[in-house]
């Protein structure tokens, strides 16, 4: 009988210069603190020799161009690469030195798809998109120079509205616990991105974050209360620039009812950052 | 305001370097075929990001496109 051995989630632009660049000694301060801890809990990930890694993360409209926009979407097939961006800026450039090749559990990405089917979730598959900062940067930062086990990617769309529920993506965690508990594999999962950032999408809003808000859904986790998580509307993740949030989501889904425990919470005027891992019995 | 046109122009500014390219050298030219407002096109020949994004343009688009991010 399968299992999940361990489940993180964490902020994705994980680049000292680009924090000092953007905020200054403080920034450069704040995310290396926050990448010791991601770092600590990559070695205990890669301690209990998981058969996979599946990895919750959004797309910041590189990977899926106008042409569809999926609301939950599994990579499939037996390598990822990640995302090429000539003349990089921004958090596109904290891409570049790392591997461009990576191994795909495709069993595990097929079970999750086909018993999906079954069970009333129709997930979009995908056999080429790249996989970009979201997924890479806390992946590369777990792992050092020890080897990356096969990732499972799947994108939630949290910017493109209209966005899938928050329910609806802490239901497909529930899914995904399950196709686990039915699979032979010990598997990990860390939903990426947030904490608060970017209110509104709004370019004037940039550099404002919304720390009450990153304190309750915390508090939230610590104790395990999903339900008042659950009825978080687009609206206030919007308001509050937890867009990303939705990867938590499905991560808190797949946990339910484990406790979370937060390894590192620092404040930034441009984003809050956070390390948190869940107590799995 | 066109949701569609504006954002999958903002992608191949950022995914097509030729097409950039000739964006910026003749933005008017470039955009000639582009289903655009008035104000949307004004927004895209002035390279005014912070316009684009309040016209509907993603974030994460006007923040990294290659000579044209919005800071």
């Amino acid at each position: 009988m399968g299992k999940i051995v361990f489940a993180g989630a964490m902020s994705h632009v994980l680049d000292p210069d680009y924090y000092d660049k953007a905020c200054g000694a403080l920034g450069r301060t704040t995310v290396t603190e926050c990448m010791a801890q991601i770092a600590q809990m990559g070695e205990r990930f890669s301690a209990t020799g998981a058969d996979a890694l599946i990895v919750v993360a959004d797309d910041h409209l590189n990977a899926f161009s106008f042409n569809a926009v999926p609301a939950m979407c599994v990579r499939i097939g037996r390598t990822v690469q990640r995302m090429v961006q000539d003349h990089a800026e921004a958090f596109d450039k904290v891409l570049d030195h790392m591997p461009e090749t990576y191994p795909l559990h495709e069993a595990l990405a097929n079970e999750i798809l086909g018993q999906g089917m079954q069970a009333g979730f129709d997930l979009a598959m995908s056999w080429e998109a790249p996989v970009d900062h979201a997924f890479l940067s806390p992946v590369n930062v777990m792992h050092g120079s020890r080897p990356i086990p096969p990732l499972v990617p799947i994108w939630i769309n949290c910017f493109v509205a209209p966005q899938p529920t928050a329910r609806r993506c802490f239901a497909l965690g529930r899914h995904i616990a399950r196709v686990v508990a039915g699979s032979p594999w010990k598997v990990g999962l860390i939903a990426t991105g947030g904490l608060s950032h970017f209110p509104g999408l709004s370019v004037p809003r940039v550099g404002e974050t919304d720390t009450v808000f990153d304190r309750r859904l915390i508090h939230w986790m610590e104790r395990a209360e999903h339900e008042p998580l659950q009825a978080l509307t687009a609206d206030e993740l919007d308001k509050s620039g937890e867009h990303e949030f939705l990867n938590w989501m499905v991560l808190l889904g797949a946990v339910t009812p484990a406790r979370a425990d937060v390894r590192y919470f620092g404040e930034l005027p441009r984003i809050n950052m956070a390390a948190v891992e869940w107590r799995l019995a | 305001m066109s949701r569609y046109a504006v954002n999958s122009l903002l992608y191949r500014l950022k995914k097509d370097p030729a097409f950039r390219a000739t964006f910026l050298t003749d933005p008017a030219a470039a955009l000639a075929g582009a289903d655009l407002s008035a104000d949307e096109r004004a927004a895209f020949i002035d390279r005014d990001m912070r316009r684009i994004n309040e016209l509907g343009g993603y974030l994460h688009l006007v923040m990294s496109i290659p000579g044209l991010a919005a800071h």
